[in-house]
């Protein structure tokens, strides 16, 4: 069956045409034209969007850098120059627990053949003075100082005096331990280093291998209030 | 030694005491005299570093514990024992040591700061260590023996 258009039919398809595009045409004008004022109003909306979005990516970003920072921090940098390089270190004995020091930062070590002159008002952990050869060494009980005040007095120290001691490298302290065991070589890599040493800042890192902890006596040693 | 050396390095004597395993000095300008154990009266509500008081011919002395002064452990008198009576600056007291030793010289510049790694207060009467026949002497400053606090308190007996 064949339909054939008559002109009204044909002005009204037109007309709808014509109103259709037109309301395409009008609303295309808002969006295109950059010069016209309203124009800058829909899009500075849209400018500003991205301006705000932007803080909400930055502190984002910037937590990521922070996180990042300590892992990407070579541990090495904040250590003493001896933990540079592949170093010496003692092997010493306190109770039960095995320990090391760097090598560089001892003088030499003894063993106890008399009692650290024992001086009134001092600290538990300070145990004395001894003269040994040309100089005056302040003896420290180390075992107090490493496990702290509570468990380290226990000790009777006698009972069970100390045996050795390792001097410092000025000469002006000794740390009382039970046994001197060895010295080794320990290279920087086989160490896990304490970055951060706020609290027991002498415990500075701890061979892996044999889990030992690493001493730095720099920090355990007090420091002489007078006659310094 | 020329007399400027002489002056500015002076020669001091110290009389000697032991408690436990370390000998003490003190300058023999402040010593009177030296007793043997006699009878301490105990003085209710003393300090524990106060054993007593005693009577030194017709004079009230008050005897310090030096042991407990000293955080030393306590230990029962015996012939050994003595009591030296000793000028500070406004008192007499008496202080019990284990034993007497000698009279000693040595010159100033032979004494050593003590180090302190306590606090200041704690160990402020130690005037300095020396050596003596390779055994530590530590020299006692007897005018801070006691605190201020203390001598005041000494007075009430």
């Amino acid at each position: 069956m064949r339909h054939s258009k008559s002109p009204q039919q044909i002005v009204q398809q037109k007309l709808a045409l014509d109103a259709y595009l037109s309301t395409l045409l009008d609303e295309v004008p808002e969006a295109v034209p950059a010069d016209e004022a309203p124009q800058k109003k829909s899009v500075e909306p849209v400018v500003q969007r991205v301006v705000v979005t932007q803080p909400l990516v930055q502190p984002l970003q910037n937590e990521l850098v922070a996180f990042e920072k300590p892992a990407k921090l070579n541990p090495l940098s904040v250590m003493p120059d001896w933990a540079q390089h592949e170093f010496q270190a003692l092997f010493f004995k306190v109770d039960h627990l095995i320990l090391a020091t760097p090598l560089i930062d001892l003088s030499r070590t003894i063993k106890i053949d008399r009692k650290p002159g024992k001086i009134p008002g001092q600290p538990s952990w300070f145990l004395g003075l001894l003269d040994e050869h040309d100089s005056r060494i302040g003896v420290l009980d180390t075992g107090q100082l490493i496990f702290g005040k509570l468990r380290g007095s226990q000790r009777d120290l006698e009972a069970k005096p100390f045996k050795c001691i390792l001097i410092t490298q000025d000469k002006r302290w000794g740390l009382a331990c039970d046994e001197i065991l060895s010295i080794g070589k320990l290279k920087p890599d086989k160490v896990r280093w304490r970055t951060c040493r706020q609290k027991k800042p002498w415990l500075i890192g701890t061979v892996i291998e044999e889990l030992t902890a690493i001493i730095d006596l720099q920090e355990l040693v007090p420091h002489r209030k007078r006659n310094s | 030694m020329s007399d400027d050396k002489k002056q500015s390095d002076p020669i001091m004597q110290w009389v000697t005491f032991c408690l436990g395993d370390e000998k003490y000095g003190i300058n023999v300008m402040q010593v009177q005299e030296v007793l043997r154990i006699t009878e301490i009266a105990p003085v209710p509500g003393a300090p524990s570093y106060v054993l007593g008081i005693i009577n030194l011919r017709g004079n009230v002395v008050t005897v310090i514990d030096t042991r407990n002064r000293f955080g030393l452990s306590s230990k029962e008198p015996d012939d050994a024992s003595r009591v030296v009576i000793i000028e500070t600056e406004r008192h007499i007291i008496g202080i019990l040591v284990d034993s007497v030793a000698e009279v000693v010289e040595m010159r100033v510049s032979e004494i050593e700061t003590a180090p302190n790694v306590g606090n200041e207060e704690s160990s402020k009467y130690i005037q300095g260590v020396t050596s003596r026949d390779n055994k530590l002497l530590i020299l006692v400053d007897l005018n801070k023996f006691l605190s201020e606090d203390e001598k005041a308190e000494l007075d009430m007996f």
